[in-house]
Parts: C-alpha cells; structure tokens; sequence
C-alpha cells in the first residue's frame, strides 16, 4: 500500500506535485492511475509543442539556409507595377503621337519659407517672363503657407525653376492632356478638359476606351496625309478669301479616313483660346468640324448618286439622252445650266457637262419613290456613320414632290455633311459598296463588312463617267500626271434663310484616283470663296478647290505608296473608255 | 537530463529568433530595393512620355517644312520620277568572259525593255548558274556577249 510519503519520494512523481495539505484520503489504485494520466498527458502536450517548433525550425532553416528554396515570387510584373496614365496615347496610322498623356508639374509656393520675396520674384519671372511681377511679388509677400503660382509647366520650365534653387518653391504632379501636333488633327481628336474627361472629338466619343486602354489607340489617320490637305486647304482659304474649308480624304476600299481637315481650326492644347482680334464666338466657330458636323446643299456632286441611281435601276442607260435645250420651269422655280450646250444630251455628256436640266429630267424618269430608295441606300439620308459624336442629321424634305426631285437630282434642297458624300462616292467607285467611314485603322488586308448598293457594273460605269469630267468636263484642273484622276465639281449657292444667295457658294470637289483601279477619295469644299484675279473672278469648284486638289494628289500620292501610270497608255485609256461616245469628238466643257 | 533538454530548447529558440529577425530585415532591404527600382521605372517611363511628346513636337509636319524650306529646299516628288519602276533597271552584267569563272550570278533580265512599265512585274528572277566553259552554245553566253558587243 503506497503512502503519500512514498508518492513524494517517488521519482516518477510531476514534480509540482504536492498533495494538497488536508487531502482527502486516497486509495493507491486511484493515486496510480491520477499520476499516469498526468504524465501521458503532459508528454502529449511536450510532443505537440516540439513537433511545432520543429517545423518552424525546419522552415527558419530552409527560408534562410538554401538558396533557391524562398518563398514563391511576389515580385509583380514591371508594367503592372508602373502606374497607367489616366488616359491612352492617340496614335496616327504609323505610330505618330497625337495626344499624350504627360506629368505636368504645377508649381506653388509656401511664402512663409521666401526668405526674400523680392528676390525670388525677379528670379521667377526669369524663368516665366508671362507671369506678371506684382502679383507674384504680392502672393510671395502674402504670409500664406500656400499659394498656386502656375498650373502646367513644361519639363523645361521645372528644369530652370528647379536650378534656381528658392526654397519655399515646390512642385505639385498632376496630368494633362497633350497634343504634340497642335492645331493638326484637332477636329478629330477633340480635346479634354482640365479633369481628363473627354470634351470633343474622339476624346469624348471614345472616352471610356481612352480611359480603359492599356495600350496607345491607333487611328486611321496619317498625319502627314493630314497635313498636306490641310496646308492646302489654307492655301485655298486664304487666296480666295473664303469663311472656311473642308477636306477628308478616304480610303474607298476600307472606308478608313485617312485624313480630315475643318478650317478655320484650333489648337486642342487651348481648346477655348480664338484668335485674337476675332470676334468673341470664334473660338466656337474653330471647334466646329465642317466635314461631319457641317450640312451643305453639295450641288452637282449630287449628280454622282443621281447617274449612279438611274444606271443602275435601269432608268437610263449610257446611251441614253435627254433634252437640255431648254430651261425648266416649275412653279417659281427655273431650273437652268450654267454654260448650257442648248441641246440633246446623252447621259455621259449631261455628266461631264454637269447639266441640271438633264440631270432634272432623269430624275423625273426615274420617280420619287427610286430617288428616296437609292439614297437611303447610299446612306445619305441618315447620319453618316462613325466613331464621333459631332455627326449632323442629313436635311430632306417632307413631303418629297416633285419639284423637290428635279433639284435634288442637282444637289439642292437636300443638305448633307462632307462626310456622308465621301462615304456614298467611294461605294459608287469602289464597285459598289458601301462600308461605314471609320477613323480606327483597319488591320493591313483586311476589309470591313459592307453592303452592296449598286452593281459592280453601274460603278465601273460611274468611274468611266468620272474619268471624263477630268478630260473633257468642269474639273479639268483635277487631271494630275500619272495618277489618273477622275471626279466631279459641284457649286452650290447657300440658302440662307429661304433664300439662295447668288454671291454666297459653296464648292466642292469629289475627286478619285487612280481611275483604273481606285484606291482613295478626296473631297474638298470651300465655303464662300470669292473670286480673284488669276481665277478671272470665279469663285467656282472648277477654279478653286479642282486646283487644290490636283496639288493634294501630286503630293500625297506617293506618300500612300499609289504607283504612278502612264494615262495615255492603251490599256488605260480602253479600260476607262466610254463605249457611246467612241469615234465622237469630244467638245470641251 | 532536463537541464540538457531545457539547454537545447533555449538554444533552439534563440536561434530561431535571430533568423526570424534576419529574414525579416533582409526582405525588408530587398522590397526597399524593389520599391527604389519601380519608382525608378515610373519616372523613367515618365520621362520615355515625355521625351515621345517632345519627338513628335519637334517632328510637326509644319516645322518640318518650314526647316526644310530653309536648309534644303527639296520639292514633293512628281510622277515623273517615279515612272521606272526598280524593276525595269537591269542588273549590270557581270565582269564578262572570263574563261575559268566558276559561278556567276546572272540576273534574267529582259533582254529588252519592258514593253509597258504599267504591267506588274512579278519580281527579278536571280538564278545561280554554273558557268561551264567550253559546254554547247548557251542563250546566256550570246547574251553576254551582245552586252560585251554594245559596250
């Protein structure tokens, strides 16, 4: 029998074991069993522990000790780390910047570190004479602890600031919006105001994408493209001392603009700032965009869609004439030509010769109801499409009589944007169809999905017809060597309010080229042009946007890589000849 | 007994909470590095954006003519110059008539002009040929010496 004497002297005893004082009396049995539970549990728990430490030892040694064995990699990708700018770069179609996003410093002052206010003011005003010297003085003097002294510095202008070395002079980063090439492509770009959100243009039309992007956004454009039409069209503004111009050049066979040019225009890095001297709504008048906001009466450029309807539903056929010898006469109306030939005339002449008497009563062949058919067909009577979101609605009239369809025939009573033109013409010449204008590139080979408004055989006849008014008609002036230029001139007066002003045009060219195989539309419009000496006081598209151009064509021909032919050569002129008036003398316009 | 296993313990732990702290500063000195390079990476990229806006200012079709306009004077190319196609410029002929040549890279240039500088030519056929002298008459050799002839 164990006593609580021996329990103590036991080795085996837990060593804190001490039976309380007044225990109460136990058997041996019990005391047994009571001590060998302790134990077991206790060498349990010391297990549990040094298995625990173990593990953490093992890991201490295999983190630190071996090479190769660390943690899994935590290190984030580089370009995920570096942080996006708020807003994707714009790029042309060959990767020129058109709007960046840059760091702008802005630079404030906490006046109660200027030792010198004095001092430090001259030294500002060194780096930025624009700053006017009393209100720098009076800020720096002020005692403030903050006071903004220039939003936006250049990295040149924080170079010199920070060379000056006043303390008290800090910088604060924000972004901004920078268009590198200015006034050039503003109209389609657009702007963003002073919190980077889209205002105008692509900016406001594809503000999401901008923000979105993890990549620069690629456009259509070609910058250099761009700046010859619009070199150019300020060459026409300016010699004919016109209120403004409009220029788009496309690609027929994608529908991608390569160019757009609205004049007078603005500088996106100051979206609000007119000229000076102009009148306080300049600045409105510059951010307008002509070619997709504008809607103009386009004239005889109309005729194209006109011939391209009565070819193609079989009103008319190449052969076909139609008397012009007379003028019209139609309730108030006349319908009459300028320069009329006075006679007969086959649909090919009445083309080249731009007749509004037979253009009229082609029309009158052909009825309302196919009128309305085909230019809903050829888009022009619903907002041309693309990504902006400046696009006019075309102007048509309601209910469409009769009247109506003699001078739309030629142009007028129907008002419609550059845009819609352009897009209808290259689906007249491009075998007939009809692809959205876009300003996004299209992948090199690729051909967006269109729709088939005319036959591939009424738009190799319209190319025929165009070829002619280059060689014989109103747009003689457009013939360029080598790259076989077909169009047509249209010279509408404006209808301002009801009426038609005489002295106040709008002309317009829709040129193509090459004939034979055409690869991109030019339009340029100007908008009252007046007449000048070397023009003999015409202020017609034959005298002033034809010129032009010819001129654009020469010169950004080669740049789209357009091979140069030989016009005279048999298999061109056979390939563009006009089956009707074969073994005939031309007359000239 | 005890005292030794008590020894070990403390021992273990000691060394565990050096390493501990060792890892723990070395990752820290480590994300410090990490840190220094992605800011070093931001304001280069920064300055990458700023430098592509300053090339594409300075590269404004614009100022471009204007310098241009000062310094060279070039003019737009005309059609004109374009009317020959690379094409159509034949190979010069090769250093002719050397007897014991061993191969020669001759173009199979036309022999005459191309009839319309229009049509697309489908590229210069260049082909190795083994000159073997003394072999039977070769359409080639004639032409070699039609060149040597006209020269």
């Amino acid at each position: 029998m164990l006593s609580l004497q021996r329990l103590e002297e036991s080795p085996c005893r837990p060593r804190h074991f001490r039976p309380p004082p007044c225990a109460p009396v136990v058997t041996d049995e019990r005391h047994a069993a009571l001590i060998e539970t302790s134990r077991s549990r206790l060498v349990a728990t010391a297990a549990l522990f040094a298995l625990v430490f173990m593990v953490v030892a093992l890991r201490l040694v295999e983190v630190v000790l071996l090479p190769g064995a660390a943690a899994e990699p935590r290190a984030e990708h580089p370009r995920r780390a570096a942080a996006l700018p708020v807003r994707a770069d714009i790029l042309d179609r060959n990767g020129k910047l058109l709007a960046t996003t840059l760091d702008s410093p802005s630079l404030y002052a906490d006046p109660r570190q200027i030792i010198d206010p004095r001092a430090a003011t001259r030294a500002i005003l060194s780096v930025l004479p624009q700053l006017d010297a009393g209100e720098v003085y009076a800020k720096l003097a002020s005692g403030k602890s903050f006071v903004w002294l220039r939003r936006h510095l250049t990295p040149h202008q924080q170079y010199e600031l920070n060379r000056l070395g006043i303390p008290g002079l800090q910088f604060e980063h924000e972004e901004r919006r920078v268009y590198p090439l200015g006034d050039l492509a503003a109209h389609v770009v657009g702007f963003c105001g002073i919190d980077n959100n889209g205002l105008a243009g692509l900016e406001r039309a594809l503000d999401k994408r901008v923000k979105d992007s993890p990549g620069p956004i690629q456009l259509s454009l070609d910058a250099r493209v761009q700046f010859i039409l619009h070199d150019e069209l300020a060459k026409v503004v300016s010699d004919f001392s016109a209120k403004g111009a409009a220029g788009i050049v496309m690609d027929v066979r994608t529908g991608e603009v390569i160019a757009m040019v609205s004049l007078p225009d603005f500088d996106p890095n100051h979206p609000g700032r007119g000229d000076p001297g102009q009148p306080p709504g300049d600045a409105k008048e510059r951010t307008f965009n002509k070619v997709t906001l504008g809607d103009y009466e386009m004239g005889s450029v109309m005729k194209i869609f006109n011939t391209a309807m009565a070819l193609d539903s079989g009103v008319a056929t190449m052969a076909k004439q139609y008397d012009a010898s007379h003028n019209i006469h139609i309730g108030r109306f006349t319908i009459e030509d300028y320069h009329g030939k006075h006679r007969w005339l086959s649909v090919p002449e009445l083309f080249m010769y731009s007749s509004n008497i037979a253009s009229a009563r082609m029309a009158l062949d052909a009825g309302a109801a196919r009128q309305k058919d085909y230019l809903a067909r050829f888009g022009l009577l619903s907002p041309a499409p693309i990504e902006l979101d400046e696009v006019a609605k075309p102007h048509f009239p309601h209910p469409w009589r009769e009247v109506n369809v003699m001078t739309i025939a030629f142009g007028h009573g129907i008002s419609l944007s550059p845009l819609n033109v352009i897009s209808a013409a290259s689906a007249a010449v491009n075998g007939g169809v009809l692809r959205p204008a876009t300003l996004l590139k299209v992948p090199e080979g690729a051909a967006p999905p269109g729709e088939q408004v005319i036959s591939p055989k009424t738009s190799e006849e319209m190319r025929k017809l165009l070829r002619l008014v280059v060689e014989y008609g109103t747009a003689r002036f457009a013939e360029t060597p080598g790259y076989v230029v077909g169009g047509k001139t249209g010279t509408a007066e404006k209808n301002l309010h009801g009426r038609y002003e005489l002295k106040k045009l709008v002309s317009s060219f829709l040129g193509v080229f090459p004939m034979n195989a055409p690869r991109y539309a030019v339009l340029t419009l100007v908008d009252e042009p007046h007449g000048t000496k070397a023009s003999h006081g015409y202020a017609t598209a034959g005298w002033t946007v034809v010129p032009a151009t010819s001129r654009i064509i020469q010169r950004i021909a080669p740049i789209l890589g357009v091979e140069p032919v030989d016009e005279t050569a048999p298999a061109i002129v056979q390939a563009l000849a006009v089956k009707s008036l074969q073994g005939k003398k031309i007359e000239a316009y | 007994m005890t005292r030794v296993g008590a020894l070990v313990w403390f021992v273990l732990v000691l060394a565990a909470g050096f390493a501990t702290f060792k890892v723990k500063y070395a990752v820290q000195d480590i994300e410090d590095q990490l840190n220094h390079v992605r800011k070093q990476t931001v304001a280069e990229q920064h300055e990458i954006r700023v430098l592509n806006a300053d090339w594409a200012y300075l590269n404004q079709p614009e100022r471009l003519a204007d310098l241009n306009r000062r310094f060279l004077g070039l003019v737009p190319i005309t059609a004109h110059q374009l009317q020959q196609k690379i094409a159509d410029i034949a190979l010069r002929p090769p250093p002719a008539a050397e007897p014991a040549a061993p191969d020669v890279v001759v173009a199979a240039a036309p022999a005459t002009p191309p009839a319309t500088p229009t049509t697309p030519s489908p590229g210069l056929p260049v082909q190795l040929v083994k000159a073997t002298p003394g072999a039977a008459p070769d359409p080639l050799d004639a032409l070699i010496a039609q060149i040597a002839e006209a020269r």
